[in-house]
């Protein structure tokens, strides 16, 4: 078996650089696999098929979407990672891969993936349900400064993005939340709904709708700029903090994909997302894109991890043969 | 205003072509696939399940609903005809549907079994129309005390309404409930039963499993069983002319009384629709002026069933649309297949996808709809069917439940869980066990263990935070008496005729 692999794998060595040299000119020449990890009707399935319905404007072929789900995100990462690094099998990932390739041993390490276009930021929103009585940031810090844990917050479990922000408040306010888990952001939306939870921190487009009719109150928007799903919310950093929790969304290759080809599909995803047709079908559905270049989506996903390392360090969430 | 909703999606479908399309052809693949013996509708479901993944869900669910109903009349095709049952459901319907068409009467037994099973339908679908939404609100209200209740109350209904006896349901319920629990615990994504392995790591989806249960077991099953010979019956018993309009009419007392008993005895999650035809069976031969002629070929014993046999389809859809929880395996496959296309059935649905609740209604309706068209078209057609021979469908139904398996989320890992499955599903069969409680389990365990550990942490520890919820405390209490009942009643008829015999002396 090993030798088999070898063998595979040094005719491959010998080969892949001739043959993308010959045929730089015609990649992508079929359809590119885009893999989400998630399943369908997410926000991350949102943005992939958008993506993949305006893929005319800066590709030749089509982009196909599929979606490679389970173990918390991880499945999907694999799935790409050890997919043949011919550049036509990409990925989309966000907060999610950075948590689990701490966490989990059998997830895929960051230094496999090689980031490709940085799509754009996923701000949260904290929001209160509409009975609990708070009305503004303050007030929500001194209930929980008067009594530690008293407020009850609905999350993702451990490793998901909305746990992970619920983290960095808790640091960032030096306070203490009771944080009960949930699978995803519907079920952490409904419980906020019918006052299971008191607060959560979630993307903006779920939480605009019952902000604007009552049902739930946003008390701030964690990002830089206001969101323009909720313009009447001022940012945290508009009332005096500097908090902001955004998940993002990025293009991802294997690690090993020739350069031109890399190149070829950096210059082409980002001419998509940069199309206004797309920016304004995105701007509908609630997405922010803010696309990077290769470098400094490199640079952010660095960035990031680091971040979530030192949050999920100090929540003794790291796996042990993980710690850096 | 549902009203509204439901005639523009009910107009949306028929004006698209490839809804239309893919609504003929699910009809047409689930009345041959019904007729089949040994292809069940849960079968039926499973190996076409796969088929529906690249779908927009409404037509991926329009799509299934067709073949779900039109597989329904399917199963009694077979059963008048060579008094085979196609689905579980047409048991009852053989008993004098038979009879009929040995007596030269084919076209007429299918014909009424067709008209009540329309009638049925369209019963079942008003029901769930009306209900669902109202249910719906009420479990909207409901926050993780009350679901956890709901879990239990699904699980002790699970074991009661088992085919055979309680325990052997229990016993392959629990196993559901340890498949549950494979892969990343959902509150603190840690994984578990992994064995170390990445496969496993994404746990046991439904839909491998079922097609696993339910198709390729039954594959295994058909080889096991002797080389059945084609079966021979009397083509020329179909081609008869019509019975006229008004004498189906005169049957509506008991097209009525089956639709509405099959709704009410679907809408009890586990129990599904072979008991519901057997107590219209029943019921009509109660209500019957010549119960002597059962057995021999009444046309009530007919309609009676066919129509509870439908209309239960609207009945199980209503516990599975408003909590989540399926009324038998056939809604556990459907719900596999929501689940995939990002759509959780519960109270959710109807707040957050309305517009799919109606879609979903619509398709309901254009699936009653084309199984009459076309059952009544092709009537003299479809009796070949049964001449397929079964080693060529049974290759091309292991074919299918692979392909399928793996298409789901283009893993092999669910291919093996798939198989793995086969192989359970034919052991449970050697051993006489039921299978369909494994994949209650499945759905209920995970359904369970995420809503009581988040109580429990939501009341710090405590379990108080059940009292304090009077609907979890009625759930509690109906599933007390659901476990209590079964055990009280032998005592109750003991103690009955004793006090006969008492009197008698």
């Amino acid at each position: 078996m090993t030798l088999r692999r070898l063998i595979i794998a040094s005719v491959l060595g010998f080969t892949l650089p001739l043959s993308s040299g010959l045929l730089a000119d015609d990649f992508p020449e079929r359809a590119l696999t885009l893999v989400v990890p998630w399943p369908a009707g997410g926000a991350y399935d949102l943005a992939a098929r958008l993506m993949a319905e305006h893929a005319g404007t800066a590709l030749s072929v089509p982009i196909v979407v599929q979606n490679v789900t389970g173990a918390a995100g991880s499945t999907g990462i694999r799935h790409v990672a050890e997919s043949d690094p011919d550049g036509y099998t990409l990925g989309m990932m966000g907060t999610h891969a950075i948590a689990q390739s701490y966490m989990n041993p059998n997830a895929t390490p960051l230094d496999e993936l090689e980031a490709l276009v940085f799509i754009g930021p996923e701000p949260a929103a904290f929001a209160v349900g509409s009975d609990t009585g708070i009305t503004d940031i303050a007030d929500y810090l001194q209930t929980l400064q008067e009594s530690p844990g008293a407020i009850i917050n609905g999350n993702d479990s451990p490793g998901g993005f909305s746990y992970i922000a619920a983290s960095m408040l808790e640091s960032q306010f030096d306070v203490t939340l009771t944080k009960i888990p949930y699978q995803g952001y519907a079920p952490t939306f409904s419980a906020l709904l019918s006052g299971e939870v008191m607060s959560a921190l979630l993307p903006i487009p779920l939480l605009a709708d019952q902000h604007a009719s009552g049902q739930l109150q946003i008390l701030g928007v964690a990002s830089d700029a206001r969101h323009p799903f909720a313009p009447d919310v001022p940012t945290f950093k508009e009332q005096g903090y500097d908090f902001t929790a955004e998940d993002f969304f990025m293009l991802y290759l294997p690690q090993g994909v020739p350069n031109e080809r890399r190149d070829t599909l950096e210059s082409a995803f980002y001419t998509l997302l940069e199309d206004e047709a797309f920016q304004l079908a995105a701007s509908e559905v609630g997405l922010v894109i803010a696309p990077q270049p290769r470098e400094a989506s490199s640079d952010y996903l660095t960035q990031r991890a680091d971040e979530v390392y030192e949050i999920l360090s100090s929540a003794n969430l790291v796996d042990d043969a993980l710690t850096r | 205003m549902l009203i509204d909703s439901f005639l523009t999606s009910l107009l949306a479908t028929l004006a698209s072509p490839w809804g239309l399309m893919l609504a003929v052809l699910g009809t047409l693949l689930g009345i041959v696939l019904g007729a089949l013996p040994g292809v069940s509708s849960t079968m039926a479901l499973a190996i076409l399940l796969p088929l529906s993944f690249g779908m927009d869900p409404a037509f991926a669910i329009l799509f299934l609903l067709c073949v779900f109903v039109a597989s329904v009349y399917g199963g009694s095709i077979s059963a008048i005809l060579i008094n085979i049952p196609g689905t579980p459901g047409a048991i009852v319907t053989q008993l004098d549907g038979h009879p009929l068409a040995r007596a030269g009467r084919a076209k007429e037994a299918l014909v009424y079994a067709l008209i009540a099973s329309s009638v049925g339908g369209v019963i079942g679908l008003a029901l769930l129309v009306v209900t669902a939404p109202m249910l719906a609100s009420i479990a909207m209200r409901f926050k993780s005390p009350e679901f956890t209740a709901i879990a239990v109350f699904g699980l002790v209904l699970l074991a009661y309404a088992s085919p055979g006896s309680t325990v052997r349901g229990l016993l392959v319920g629990a196993v559901g409930l340890l498949c549950g629990m494979v892969g990343f615990d959902a509150l603190t994504d840690v994984s578990r039963f992994t064995f170390d392995t990445r496969g496993l790591q994404g746990g046991i989806e439904l839909v491998p499993l079922c097609v696993g249960l339910f198709g390729l077991a039954e594959v295994l099953r058909n080889l096991h069983g002797s080389h059945r010979a084609t079966p021979e019956f009397d083509m020329q018993s179909t081609q008869l002319p019509l019975p006229n309009l008004r004498t189906i009419a005169g049957r509506w007392a008991s097209m009525l009384r089956g639709s509405f008993i099959g709704a009410f005895v679907g809408a009890i999650p586990a129990a599904g629709s072979a008991i519901a035809v057997a107590i219209a069976y029943a019921q009509e031969m109660r209500f019957s002026r010549h119960p002597e002629r059962f057995g021999h070929g009444a046309v009530e014993g007919v309609v009676g069933p066919e129509a509870a046999n439908s209309s239960s389809i609207g009945g199980t859809l209503i516990p599975m649309m408003t909590l989540g929880v399926p009324g038998d395996a056939i809604t556990a496959v459907l719900m596999g297949s929501l689940l995939i296309h990002g759509l959780r059935p519960g109270p959710m649905l109807f707040a957050e996808n309305p517009g799919f609740v109606s879609s979903l209604y619509a398709g309901f309706f254009l699936a009653l709809l084309l199984t009459l068209v076309i059952g009544l078209l092709l009537m003299r057609w479809l009796p070949w069917v049964l001449r397929i021979p079964s080693h060529t469908l049974l290759i091309g139904i292991a074919l299918l439940c692979v392909v399928g398996a793996y298409a789901i989320r283009s893993s092999m890992a669910d291919v093996y869980i798939m198989l793995f499955f086969g192989a359970v599903g034919y052991v449970l069969y050697l051993l006489s066990l039921p299978a369909a409680p494994l994949a209650f389990g499945l759905i209920l365990g995970p359904l369970l263990e995420e809503n009581l550990r988040r109580s429990l942490l939501l009341g710090r520890g405590s379990w108080e935070v059940f009292l304090h919820s009077p609907i979890a405390m009625g759930l509690f209490g109906l599933s007390l008496l659901a476990i209590i009942l079964p055990l009280l009643a032998p005592l109750w008829v003991r103690l009955g005729n004793d006090i006969k015999r008492v009197r008698m002396h």
